[in-house]
């Protein structure tokens, strides 16, 4: 039988109930927006991407401090009001360092993203759309690809090219456009037999025209959505490359060369400024990026769950 | 189901063949002269220039490409990998030695993520937006967010240097073989490689339930008067298990490439470990077999949990 | 409202809202109706006027986002008066309700039903629920159940799939699902809209014979006003969630006194009266449910509308049967 008293849900629907009543309806008709808004992790999420890139670009302005420069003289300081967080082990600002090194970090991250969407997404919406031959040699090359694991393929890339920050990005790309093509090949394949391709075919349209401009458009969602969890994948890829010392040159500072210290179970320990703001950095980073990508897979979900 | 088997090994023998030729294009194309992997250094020492030349004629390097590429292929498919450029040991031989102990780590950790991946990813789906739901969420966020090295780093600091519940590292001590022994090196690397695979699990088992759970045939099956916990499992899990057995597909690769850097971290004697040595010490015949390795452990993977797969799905099954 | 003995679910005063996006959707706002025994009820309306969340209601199954706020819905059955809109969604006394006192079939098949499992499995599923039969004998009733629904070689199709059986026939199968227990009650919610015109009337003519058979109150949810002219013994019009019309089928066909409900009519091309017969489009469309008009929900779309069709019409009963909710009613039933 019905309870007679309500539970906290029944009272947070009444409340629902109630403010339309009242006619307070909400000032953004925007569905999309007004999901995403509602997403408090995701809002922070963004708002912490937003000032950590705006940070990395200002660095100069938030620092005086040389990151790469060392200072033999002040080898290992803790934080102090001279140096916010501390100096590393061969007397560099730990704070510039960070400030500076996430501009690398993002920038090996979002690029290799964006890369990664720009062949993925032509790949798949073209020879997706096309099919044939093409189609199926480039549905190969992604599986063999996809076969690999990896970290090893991106070694085994690193050993031929040779180390360095153009390398890694083009490299990244190169191992990591076979998701975008996978899902934007799948999504063109189901909207391909639609009656509104027939009939724009029936106009004359080009291939290319019919695929980018009328098919494309209709699935930008998942897209985003993978270009932002692309982005966490490889800038903790890229830490994890850097830690091993297999990543970007160890001259130029990202966060994850920062945390190469650390292997060091001495600098560990007892250094803990040394390694652990750029560890909460990458973390946080990270995981912001991951809050905004759900956020963005929830408001462009178009069932019914809330 | 037979035809399916059969269709999958066309698929999957080509596909070999065509990674063995990327790979042997590899080992081609990087520096160094062939003979040096390719024969025993004890040979190598004491050999004169001519000899040298007879030896390259024989092993037919003065060839063309594709009969060289045909020659090494055969020589794998035998067993033959060649030989380290840095320690002179056979390949084949260092990394079978190797691949237990990667195995050890990758197997236990793909296994234990599977479990409690799906079950606390159903948990979550079905308490949806429930504190659990929330709590477990987190955990699962932190657990992609967090770098695996810093996980690994920390977790030392804390069990191993402070509590001292478990050594720092290494995989055994000298002298001590027996299972039992090797088990207080096992459980830190093994646990902390599980976590971190667990929580993508778990994320990807949640979006998978509640898309199973949002399907028509949940109302259909309520209508019935099931129970809710029929409802759950027998018809939402269950439909929901697919994508997660598609997903261990695609995880696969986590056997051999998955363990590199917390073998690092916690100097684990592994596939991993050696992979990263031979970077360094730029010793490419070493990168290429074991990058051949891994891609055939991977694919032939690949290939049995296409099959299980196939097998649960009775729309494959009987066409 | 009356209650004869033959009435076995009575609906009161329904209303139903929604909660999603943070919104509140008065998806059903106070329906009254009852079913009978041996008789079909027609539910029509255009699409989100509420007729499926009227049957979901009945049935307790709402999604998570939305609930009763009011009315009663009670079920007479052998044990007893039940209120439904009592029970808690998912306890015991519902559950032994669903499937072997009310049933429901629904608009796709294809979807309705688990790819995973047999035909045979899914129907065997509500037998093991609701009766006492053995493994065997439950396979054996499935088998016969899925003769009974016209499904030829049934012995051997009860192991097959969804997706090994053609459109018309999942739904057959449907039906026999939730005939299984024998419910008192069918709610049928456009179980042929997913199906070619030629195995509909296959399905109508089966439902029918299990009307009979089995003394079912059937409640058929559909938007085709071809449909409710041959299987309807009594009709509810519905409009954005209000009951503008009841009454018999003679009632609604023969004195229509609602102006939708001519519309409706008007709109539906009728077999045999040729090329030229005047089909008449209903103007407008219906309203967004977050931005609804004041008053009466159709007037923005009425011949008919006045002043007056700014508050919300009353229930006019024009005879025992036959009831409306329009200020106009006598003017739109003369024209008729």
């Amino acid at each position: 039988m019905k309870q007679s008293t309500k539970t906290r849900f029944d009272k947070k629907l009444d409340k629902i109930r109630d403010r339309e009543e009242e006619k307070l309806s909400n000032r953004i008709q925007n569905r999309s927006l007004n999901k995403f808004l509602n997403n408090k992790l995701a809002v922070f999420g963004f708002v912490f991407v937003i000032i950590v890139m705006l940070a990395a670009i200002f660095a100069p302005f938030l620092t005086e401090y040389n990151p790469t420069r060392p200072d033999l003289r002040n080898l290992l300081k803790p934080p102090s009001l001279d140096h916010l967080l501390g100096t590393d082990q061969v007397g560099r600002d730990v704070f510039s360092r960070i400030i500076y090194g996430g501009r690398i970090s993002i920038i090996v991250g979002l690029g290799s993203a964006l890369g990664a969407a720009v062949i993925g997404v032509t790949l798949g919406a073209y020879a997706g759309y096309r099919g044939g031959w093409l189609d199926s040699v480039v549905l190969r090359v992604s599986e063999i690809m996809v076969a690999f694991p990896q970290i090893i393929l991106v070694m085994m890339l690193v050993t031929i090219a040779g180390q360095s920050l153009m390398n890694l990005i083009v490299i990244f790309t190169l191992t990591g456009w076979a998701s975008l093509y996978r899902i934007t090949r799948a999504q063109m394949l189901s909207l391909r037999e639609e009656e509104y391709v027939q009939a724009l075919k029936a106009f004359g349209l080009s291939d290319f025209n019919i695929a980018f401009k009328h098919i494309l458009p209709n699935f930008l969602g998942p897209i985003m959505v993978n270009i932002t969890l692309n982005t966490a994948m490889f800038i903790l890829a890229e830490a994890g490359l850097s830690f091993l010392g297999l990543g970007v040159p160890l001259q130029i500072a990202t966060w994850g060369n920062i945390l190469s210290i650390a292997i060091d179970l001495r600098f560990l320990e007892n250094y803990w400024w040394v390694w652990v703001p750029a560890a909460v950095m990458i973390s946080m980073f990270v995981l912001s990026i991951n809050f905004l990508g759900d956020g963005l897979r929830d408001s462009t979900d178009t069932s019914l769950q809330g | 189901m037979l035809a399916y088997f059969i269709r999958r090994l066309l698929f999957l023998l080509p596909m070999l063949l065509i990674i063995s030729f990327l790979i042997y294009l590899g080992l081609d194309l990087t520096p160094g002269d062939a003979v040096s992997y390719m024969v025993s250094p004890d040979i190598m020492a004491n050999i004169t220039a001519s000899e040298l030349n007879a030896i390259r004629e024989s092993l037919g390097l003065n060839d063309p490409f594709f009969a060289r590429y045909l020659k090494w292929l055969g020589g794998v498919l035998q067993g033959e990998f060649g030989y380290s450029l840095t320690s002179g040991v056979p390949i084949k031989d260092v990394v079978l030695d190797r691949l237990p102990a990667t195995l050890e780590l990758s197997i236990f950790a793909l296994f234990l993520s599977t479990i409690l991946g799906t079950v606390f990813g159903s948990i979550s789906a079905l308490k949806r937006n429930s504190g659990t739901d929330n709590v477990l969420s987190v955990i699962g966020m932190m657990g992609v967010s967090i770098p695996e090295f810093i996980f690994g780093l920390v977790s030392i600091v804390l069990f191993a240097l402070h509590l001292g519940w478990f050594p720092v590292g290494g995989r055994l001590l000298p002298g001590y073989e027996t299972f039992w022994d090797r088990l207080p090196h096992l459980i830190l690397p093994a646990t902390v490689l599980s976590l971190i695979m667990t929580a993508g699990v778990m994320r990807y088992t949640r979006s998978s339930m509640l898309d199973s759970m949002n399907r028509e045939f949940i109302k259909t099956a309520r209508s019935k008067g099931l129970p809710e916990w029929r409802v759950n499992f027998i018809h939402g899990f269950r439909n929901a298990l697919t994508p997660v057995i598609v997903l261990i597909g695609f995880r696969l690769p986590m056997l051999i490439g998955g363990t590199v850097v917390i073998e690092q971290v916690f100097q684990w004697p592994g596939l991993g470990d050696l992979f990263v040595l031979s970077v360094r010490g730029s010793n490419y015949p070493t990168i290429m077999m074991i990058s051949f390795f891994s891609v055939t452990t991977v694919l032939i993977a690949s290939f049995l949990i296409d099959v299980l797969t196939a097998w649960l799905d009775p729309r494959v099954k009987l066409d | 409202m009356s209650q004869n003995s033959e009435t076995i679910l009575s609906v009161n005063n329904l209303k139903t809202y929604f909660y999603t996006n943070n919104r509140c959707n008065k998806a059903v706002n106070g329906i009254s109706f009852e079913a009978k025994k041996r008789k079909t009820l027609c539910v029509i309306g255009e699409s989100g006027c509420g007729k499926s969340v009227t049957a979901s209601s009945i049935m307790q199954l709402l999604p998570k986002l939305a609930r009763i706020e009011e009315g009663e819905i009670t079920y007479h059955g052998k044990n007893g008066v039940v209120r439904i809109d009592q029970l808690e969604r998912n306890c015991q006394e519902m559950r032994d309700l669903r499937g072997a006192d009310i049933a429901m079939i629904f608009q796709d098949p294809m979807t309705a039903l688990n790819p995973v499992y047999s035909i045979g499995f899914q129907i065997g599923e509500n037998l093991k629920r609701h009766t006492d039969l053995s493994n065997k004998e439950v396979k054996q009733k499935t088998i016969d159940l899925l003769r009974e629904m016209g499904i030829p070689l049934p012995e051997q199709r009860v192991n097959d799939y969804p997706h090994q059986f053609s459109g018309g026939m999942r739904q057959r199968a449907l039906i026999a699902m939730a005939m299984a227990c024998n419910p008192k009650v069918l709610i049928a919610d456009e179980p042929t809209t997913a199906l070619d015109v030629t195995i509909q009337a296959q399905i109508f003519e089966l439902m029918e014979k299990l009307k009979l058979e089995h003394d079912t109150a059937i409640i058929l949810i559909t938007h085709d006003m071809g449909v409710v002219t041959e299987l309807a013994d009594e009709v509810i019009v519905m409009y954005m969630g209000n009951i503008v019309e009841s009454g018999t089928i003679e009632d609604i066909l023969r004195k229509p006194s609602h102006p939708y409900t001519k519309a409706l009519i008007s709109s539906t091309p009728i077999l045999g009266r040729g090329k030229d017969q005047i089909i008449a489009p209903i103007r407008g469309s219906t309203p967004d449910p977050y931005d609804r008009p004041e008053g009466c929900q159709f007037m923005p779309r009425c011949d008919y509308a006045d002043e007056q069709c700014k508050t919300m019409p009353e229930i006019t009963t024009i005879s025992k049967t036959h009831n409306v909710r329009c200020w106009n009613s006598i003017k739109v039933k003369q024209n008729g």
